[in-house]
């Protein structure tokens, strides 16, 4: 009851920031919003089944470029824009998981790491994607429309989260990442699962694309299918709690807050902080910041010394 | 209908590179029968329940549940239709808590499990109950010692409510109080109408446990027939111990 209350709170701070009037504050929210979503659908697959997609980069790049598409060439509406940038990352992650998802471990993840740039450059070739050029989208909207949108996706992204993590569904996840051979003589069908996994994560990664592509209004293919995108979607699930529903908005919360406050002061250094940042995350807290409250309530500070024995550092 | 074997090999065969780690096994299990499976290290038994479960493809040779063949099957629907094992190298979910290791296999285990997350919980409970692990029930499962942790490993397989139990050395490593604990509960599982293939090393364990045992060497079955003849079977003994000098 008191966490209902907590979480309806907070969504309605989020819900009403954009009266606060501050432009730049929506968009920072806006960024903000987006990265919990990408992170939030990283962690469907890479959380749940410890499958650590690079490939999500390009369900981002097909959403924006499949509404980049409809509605700047097709002159559609933004919402079919979205189901078009959908549709196509949803049919990429099919076609594609179902090959590579058979890879496990380091070998999965090497497997998803060129997806990004092999679409770039296909998409750098078509005519109807303009090319190298780009596309130019229509400029008609203010930005707190785009905040809202992308907060609701986000509570959609996190709704979806909650729901696995108390399903079936969910249980067949987990004991995928736990172990997947005894997962299999357990009645799983690991690969159906996995496939469900990653085409779930594709389709709100891909939404999140749209929503960016139209309120940049500018998309070309190196922006779209930005491998570095997708580090900082995977740094910021782990640093927040893979596996977890609300440690990957933490993380992208708290990641972007640092990210924009050190680049905005030191510019430069900013990445090389950011960096430092996460070593320290990986090693004090393995498993994210949401287990760390955890950690300190069953062993005090003794837990961060647990994780770095743990390392065998 | 009841005459068909619950189980049937015809020809089994597996090879590592070039290495017969089973060759032209057959054998039958009836329903209700508790078959015991020996052989020094190395001899196939592992390989064995492998190419049963579906974990390993098996390079030739049949294999039928029910009559029908599974071969061409994938381990989790050979699952689905009632073959549940344990692992020698033990395989629990580590970071899942006891009771949700065993749930997951009631969630999916025969006809595809329960859809209900309540009903697995219950189902779970039961099992707990049964294998003697209720007191650990929230704990996660890289907590447990040695042997909760093989009381684990059988209350996983069971909550797949399988029609055959492919035991692999669930015995190994415990005291001798220990494996008439557990000895006791594989009895409990036979007399509640599992089919069983039990692969151990303790002799006594085995003895006590099983109507028949096939006996593997190089991967080639060597002997088959009642406990005691088997034991006392000078090739047996042979492969276990060397030849006698006489």
């Amino acid at each position: 009851m008191l966490r209902a209350a907590i979480l309806a709170l907070c969504v309605l701070a989020l819900a009403g920031v954009p009266l606060l009037g501050d432009e730049v504050l929506i968009q920072y929210g806006i960024d903000a919003l987006l990265f919990a979503t990408l992170a939030q659908a990283w962690n469907i697959l890479g959380g749940f089944t410890g499958y650590v997609s690079f490939g999500n980069s390009s369900f981002y790049g097909l959403g924006v470029y499949g509404t980049a598409i409809a509605m700047a060439q097709l002159h559609w509406p933004f919402g079919v824009g979205l189901a078009v940038g959908a549709a196509l990352a949803v049919g990429c992650a099919v076609l594609f998981g179902i090959p590579i998802l058979r890879l496990r471990g380091h070998y999965f993840a090497i497997a998803t790491l060129g997806l990004s740039a092999t679409l770039a450059a296909i998409i750098a070739n078509i005519d109807i994607a303009g090319k190298n050029i780009g596309l130019i989208l229509p400029l008609t909207r203010a930005d707190a429309a785009f905040y809202e949108e992308a907060l609701l996706l986000l509570i959609a992204a996190t709704a979806t989260v909650a729901w696995i993590a108390k399903s079936r569904f969910g249980a067949a996840l987990l004991a995928i990442r736990e172990d997947e051979d005894a997962a299999l003589v357990m009645g799983i069908n690991t690969t159906r699962y996995k496939i469900a996994a990653l085409t779930l994560s594709a389709f709100f990664t891909a939404i999140a694309g749209g929503i960016h592509a139209y309120w940049i209004t500018f998309v070309d293919p190196g922006g779209a299918f930005d491998l570095t995108l997708n580090v900082r979607m995977v740094i910021m699930a782990m640093f927040g709690g893979p596996g977890t529903v609300f440690g990957p908005l933490l993380g992208a919360f708290i990641l972007s807050a640092v990210y924009d406050v050190l680049a905005s002061s030191i510019s430069t250094a900013a990445a090389l902080l950011f960096g430092l940042v996460i070593v320290l995350a990986v090693i004090f807290m393995p498993r994210g910041l949401w287990d760390l409250a955890g950690g300190f309530r069953r062993s005090g500070a003794r837990y961060l010394l647990q994780n770095i024995r743990a390392h065998r550092l | 209908m009841s005459d068909i074997p619950l189980l049937e090999a015809r020809a089994l065969t597996k090879r590592f590179r070039g290495l017969h780690a089973i060759e032209r096994v057959s054998f039958v299990l009836r329903r209700g029968e508790m078959l015991g499976l020996i052989g020094p290290n190395g001899a196939g038994k592992t390989t064995l329940v492998n190419v049963i479960s579906g974990t390993l493809p098996a390079d030739s040779g049949k294999l039928f549940f029910e009559g029908a063949p599974i071969d061409h099957l994938p381990p989790y629907e050979r699952a689905h239709l009632g073959i549940g094992r344990t692992f020698q190298v033990m395989k629990p979910f580590p970071r899942l808590t006891v009771l949700e290791n065993v749930a997951v296999g009631a969630l999916f285990g025969y006809h595809g499990g329960e859809h209900d997350l309540k009903v697995a919980r219950e189902q779970a409970r039961a099992l707990l109950d049964f294998t003697g692990l209720m007191h650990r029930a929230d704990q996660q499962a890289d907590q447990l010692g040695g042997p909760d942790r093989k009381r684990l490993e059988l209350a996983k397989a069971l909550a797949l409510k399988p029609k055959l139990l492919l035991l692999d050395e669930v015995m190994a490593g415990l005291n001798p109080a220990e494996i008439d604990d557990v000895v006791g509960v594989v009895k409990k599982i036979r007399d509640a109408g599992t089919s069983i293939l039990v692969i151990e090393h303790v002799m006594r364990a085995i003895r006590s446990l099983s109507d028949r045992i096939i006996v593997l060497h190089h991967g080639e079955m060597l002997a088959e027939g009642e406990p005691n003849a088997i034991l006392g079977d000078e090739r047996v003994i042979e492969a276990y111990l060397g030849k006698r000098r006489a």
